[in-house]
């Protein structure tokens, strides 16, 4: 990582670079390495050699499907007749013209909010167990473990965890607080509830990647900090932070498009009931209920647009990220 | 490994079948799935679908399998259990892929049968057998036949509705309220369990009553025609308001949202809960619970729901899921032996103490307080079905989905913002310009 | 577990102030309850009778034999969790190499080597994230079926071995930190690309391995959807699927549920528990290289 960052002032790294005489930096980069044998044809096949399965891969079982839902959506398919009509932009028209199909992305705040709560759990505890402490083992142990739980146990655990008379009420009412919520039984609190379970669940991942990044810093940088006589938030913001930007840049676009599509935990825990309903539960429902599975293609592609367009945004705001990540 | 090579062998044989088939554009589309004349002839390895994953979990499945081969020894039959039914069948039927014997899913539309699925004869011969024919009756051939049929009505605790002083059936949602109120009061127990989480028993419990409170055989059909069924007077409007009722009036338990339908039938068959609607498959699942739980099963009871017309007590009989043979199996002999034999001689619906498609059958023991009241079963049409689900599908309102009841409980319990009378006029409002749409 | 294992001997020095030291512990204590509370109970209760369990002595409350495992037995037998082992045990063998050489591959492709449209590669890749799986489930069935894949254990493996943007990005960051001088030394001396890829890089990534392998063996072990949808049939279950379908004829008895949530959980946390030294050494040694 820090190697790339030298690297990365120096001259920029290769991945920067545009092909052709677009990309001053590029020419510079070519001239730099300068060996004949980046112009032979070779050079120019092998990258695709290397990419041709992934490629496959991902064409076959992500953009075929993609694509074949685009063409659903301008269709009134049933999702099983073999006819199919084409019905142009009929089903679009549809979907802006009722507002109240925009509705369930308020619930969507509620894991956006969870997503921060999330991302700042993990870097706090990263951050914090990134230094010598007792039991720092254990404790990263038990952090990173819940993401491991499979996600049907973790589906029971907390039906039992919020259950009449569970997990949650018997600890409350350790504390004195007797009490008979029904957790899951009015909108904010059932929200509130599932948005807690994915902070839960989610926050280990986050926080090991955080950790990877902090911890691929040379030890040296600490020791020069430490001999500036650098303070533990300075040493986070100087030599931390910036290292761990474009996982932290990956957080957030996983995030955002994440609480977007929030399908999982809604759909096993109340299956959408009392206003817990998301923008995927919906369209699924449209589809596997309703069976307009036209009509559903062209939500599921209107989420996939407002999800790039803010992944779109979301990079403009962070340019630094983008030489990083490609 | 021998199980994986067997099935790529189904299904490069069923790639090949479709081959052949859409080469002659559906040529065989037309060929009925005959039963068998000798037992002997038949052979071929069939794959069922089925939506009762306890009973294949249990091996209940396996031993009809293993009875089966009695008669048909060279038919091999395997079970396909699947938990969310109609999602998965949904899917899997855009491919051949669907089994060889599947219960139609109700993704499916009625006129898209002969697409899907061999006919299994001509209505006019197969009517006078089997009940429920109408149910898949497309241009006079029949597609399906019924894996049982069920009467409506609410199964209850008798020893604990005793326990609470009350000896008659109720005969009016106002009468049925104050019992629960008495049942409440007196025992402590939940007198009404929604089975909220679950979803379903909110759905065909509910809708399959339809025609119970008017009586009137075509009561299901007639929603076609109607532009506003949760009017005042409508079935629709009685069964809606009588749940609603129910759960404003706190007499449903406490937390719907983590309702358990294993659990409840334990609570029920111990007189924690008092009552449920359902239908009449379910009395003999109660039993089982309760012996299980050192209850005595005879506790459990079935009353029809509390209204009358002409001063009878009315029932609906409502098909369940039928079985069907898929229209690209290449054993749809083998196929339909077994749908022949599973509804004629493996005492599944006797079993399950429902309804037999056959008509030369009774009515099994556990609708036996029907009988002796003369409680009035009507089997209801469904004639037209496939209008009533296209007004119902254009509509997104599901009558057969857990949603919109889910919607009026929470209404009905405060959770969310509404009245009973906005929210039915607003399912009226959907229900007469789906109606639109789906008739331009 | 190793306990106090100092991964960076050098912190030893530093001594924090006692407030902030015993605030930060007592961050963690709370964090590690929070973590640690509802699986607890879940593993209380898989030892507890039914009658415990109904009798509503609270979720909290001890079990009377602390070596009641019957329900285990239940849930290991009716579960048929053994068979379901034996399939994921395939499934994440095959789905994870996959994974593996195909993630190292385009992060090698993509840091070594300018080339026409590899943006749009990089972009395909993140874009593939941001498909919410469930909208298209209908076409990928489809796909997926007229490969003859349906209800075999090839359908998740190749699934799953698709697109794993979060595998690519790990060895991304670890081959950045590979000197390029690396590569064209071993070019000078005749090396093509595949070799220098399969004899410098990466025997370099084994640290990213090691992480690849725990969070895609991780995704993979406790995916529900794919298995559930690709492989309905009766003895082709999954942890996840055996688990699920346990539930549907057990779902009043909550001891027989937990213990079969135990019995999934498990086997996690003793690979966990392995592979967890070396995972986080691992970090530490491929950074510092």
């Amino acid at each position: 990582m820090t190697r790339t960052r030298t690297v990365s002032t120096a001259s920029p790294p290769a991945p920067a670079a545009e092909p052709g005489p677009s990309g001053k930096q590029g020419s510079r980069h070519r001239a730099r390495a300068g060996a004949s044998w980046r112009d032979r044809p070779m050079r120019r096949i092998t990258p695709w050699l290397f990419l041709l399965a992934p490629l496959a891969l991902l064409i076959t079982f992500t953009y075929v499907p993609v694509g074949n839902m685009i063409y659903y959506s301008f269709t009134d398919w049933d999702g099983v007749s073999p006819d199919r009509d084409y019905v142009g932009t009929e089903n679009y028209t549809e979907i802006f013209t009722r507002p109240e199909l925009f509705r369930v992305f308020a619930v969507s705040f509620y894991y956006l909010a969870a997503s921060v709560v999330q991302i700042v759990i993990a870097l706090y505890f990263a951050a914090v167990l990134s230094f010598d402490l007792r039991f720092r083992n254990l404790f990263k142990g038990i952090l990173f473990f819940p993401y491991l739980i499979n996600g049907v146990a973790i589906g029971f655990v907390f039906l039992y965890f919020f259950q009449d008379g569970g997990t949650l009420d018997s600890v409350l009412s350790w504390f004195g607080v007797g009490t008979d919520h029904a957790w899951l039984g009015t909108p904010e609190s059932a929200n509130t509830s599932m948005a807690g379970v994915s902070v839960w669940r989610f926050t280990g991942l986050n926080f090991v990647l955080f950790l990877g990044a902090i911890q691929s810093i040379p030890g040296e940088l600490y020791e020069a900090a430490q001999l500036d006589g650098a303070s533990r938030w300075q040493q986070f913001m100087h030599i931390i932070a910036p290292s761990i930007r474009p996982v932290l840049s990956l957080s957030v676009i996983l995030a955002i498009s994440g609480s977007l599509s929030v399908f999982e935990i809604p759909y096993i825990m109340t299956g959408g009931a009392t206003e817990t309903s998301t923008f995927v539960i919906q369209t699924v429902k449209f589809a596997f209920q309703f069976n307009k599975t036209g009509l559903a293609s062209a939500c599921a592609v209107v989420l996939l647009a407002i999800i790039l367009v803010i992944t779109w945004i979301q990079r403009r705001l962070v340019p630094d990220e983008k030489v990083d990540l490609v | 490994m021998g199980k994986r090579t067997l099935s790529v062998a189904l299904l490069a044989t069923a790639m090949l079948t479709v081959a052949g088939c859409s080469g002659g554009g559906g040529a065989d589309a037309g060929e009925t799935a005959a039963a068998p004349v000798n037992p002997d002839g038949v052979s071929g390895d069939i794959t069922v679908l089925t939506n009762r994953t306890d009973l294949v979990e249990d091996g209940t499945m396996k031993k009809y399998a293993t009875e089966f081969n009695e008669t048909y020894p060279d038919v091999k039959v395997e079970f396909e259990g699947l938990t969310d039914y109609e999602g998965e069948v949904k899917i899997r039927m855009n491919t051949e892929d669907y089994g060889d014997v599947l219960l139609i899913p109700s993704a499916v539309a009625k006129g898209d049968y002969p697409k899907f699925f061999a006919p299994l004869g001509e209505t006019s011969s197969m009517k006078p057998i089997y009940r429920f024919t109408d149910k898949t009756d497309v241009d006079g051939k029949t597609y399906g036949i019924a894996t049982f049929g069920t009467a409506n009505g609410l199964v209850y605790n008798k020893a604990l509705w005793k326990k609470a002083g009350i000896a008659d059936w109720p005969t009016t949602t106002e009468q049925f309220l104050d019992d629960l109120k008495a049942v409440k009061d007196k025992t402590g127990a939940t007198p009404y369990y929604t089975n909220f989480k679950d979803g379903w028993p909110l759905e065909s419990p509910w809708t399959n009553s339809v025609g119970s409170v008017s009586c009137d055989t075509q009561g299901h059909d007639k929603l076609a025609d109607m532009d506003k069924p949760w009017a005042e007077g409508n079935d629709l409007n009685a069964l809606d308001t009588l749940l609603h009722d129910i759960v404003h009036e706190k007499l449903s338990e406490k937390d719907p949202a983590t309702t358990n339908w294993e659990s409840s039938k334990t609570l029920l068959a111990k007189g924690k809960v008092g009552s449920m609607v359902l239908g009449s498959w379910a009395i003999n699942q109660m039993r089982d619970a309760a012996e299980k739980a050192g209850q005595n099963p005879d506790d459990i009871g079935f009353m029809p729901l509390p209204s009358q017309k002409d001063g009878e007590f009315c029932s609906t009989l409502v098909s369940d899921y039928q079985q069907a043979v898929n229209i690209h199996s290449g054993h749809k002999e083998a196929a339909r032996a077994w749908i022949d034999w599973f509804t004629e001689k493996s005492g599944y619906a006797a079993k399950e103490g429902a309804v037999s498609a056959l008509k030369s059958q009774g009515m099994p023991e556990t609708l036996k307080s029907y009988v002796d009241n003369d409680v009035k079963m009507i089997e209801r049409s469904a004639a037209r079905t496939a209008e009533v689900d296209a007004i119902d599908n254009a509509s997104e309102i599901g009558l057969n989905k857990p949603d919109y009841r889910k919607k009026l409980i929470d209404i009905a319990r405060g959770a969310t913002d509404g009245s009973l009378q906005g929210y039915f006029d607003e399912l009226n409002k959907r229900w007469s310009e789906a109606r639109q749409t789906v008739g331009s | 577990m190793t306990l106090t294992a100092p991964a960076r001997p050098q912190g030893k020095a530093r001594r924090r102030p006692r407030i902030g030291t015993a605030l930060t512990y007592l961050s963690l204590v709370v964090a590690s309850l929070v973590v640690l509370l509802p699986l607890v109970v879940i593993f209380l209760t898989s030892l507890k009778s039914y009658g415990e369990v109904s009798d509503g002595q609270g979720a909290l409350a001890l079990p009377d034999d602390w070596l009641n495992f019957s329900n285990y037995a239940t849930a290991f037998n009716d579960g048929h969790m053994l068979q379901a082992f034996g399939n994921t045990a395939f499934i994440l063998l095959f789905s994870i190499t996959g994974t593996v050489i195909i993630g190292s591959m385009t992060a090698y492709a993509i840091d070594r080597f300018d080339f026409r449209f590899k943006k749009l590669v990089m972009a395909l890749f993140l874009i593939a994230t941001l498909v919410p799986a469930v909208t298209t489930q209908v076409a990928t069935f489809q796909v997926v079926n007229s490969f003859g894949l349906f209800n075999t254990r090839w359908a998740p493996v190749l699934l799953y071995m698709g697109t794993d943007i979060v595998a690519i990005y790990i060895f991304l960051q670890f081959i950045r930190g590979i000197p390029r001088s690396l590569d064209e030394a071993a070019r000078l001396d005749g090396a093509n690309s595949f070799t220098i890829y399969r004899k410098i890089i990466f025997p370099l990534l084994k640290p990213a391995v090691a992480t690849v392998v725990i969070i895609k063996g991780i995704t993979t072990y406790n995916d529900f959807y794919i298995p559930f949808l690709y492989m309905p049939q009766e003895d082709l279950g999954t942890m996840s699927t055996a688990l699920f379908r346990f539930k549907g004829p057990f779902g009043a008895h909550w001891e027989y549920i937990s213990a079969g949530a135990v019995l999934v959980i498990v086997p996690t946390l003793v690979v966990f528990l392995f592979l967890q030294r070396y995972i986080y050494n691992g970090f530490a040694q491929g950074a510092t290289k």
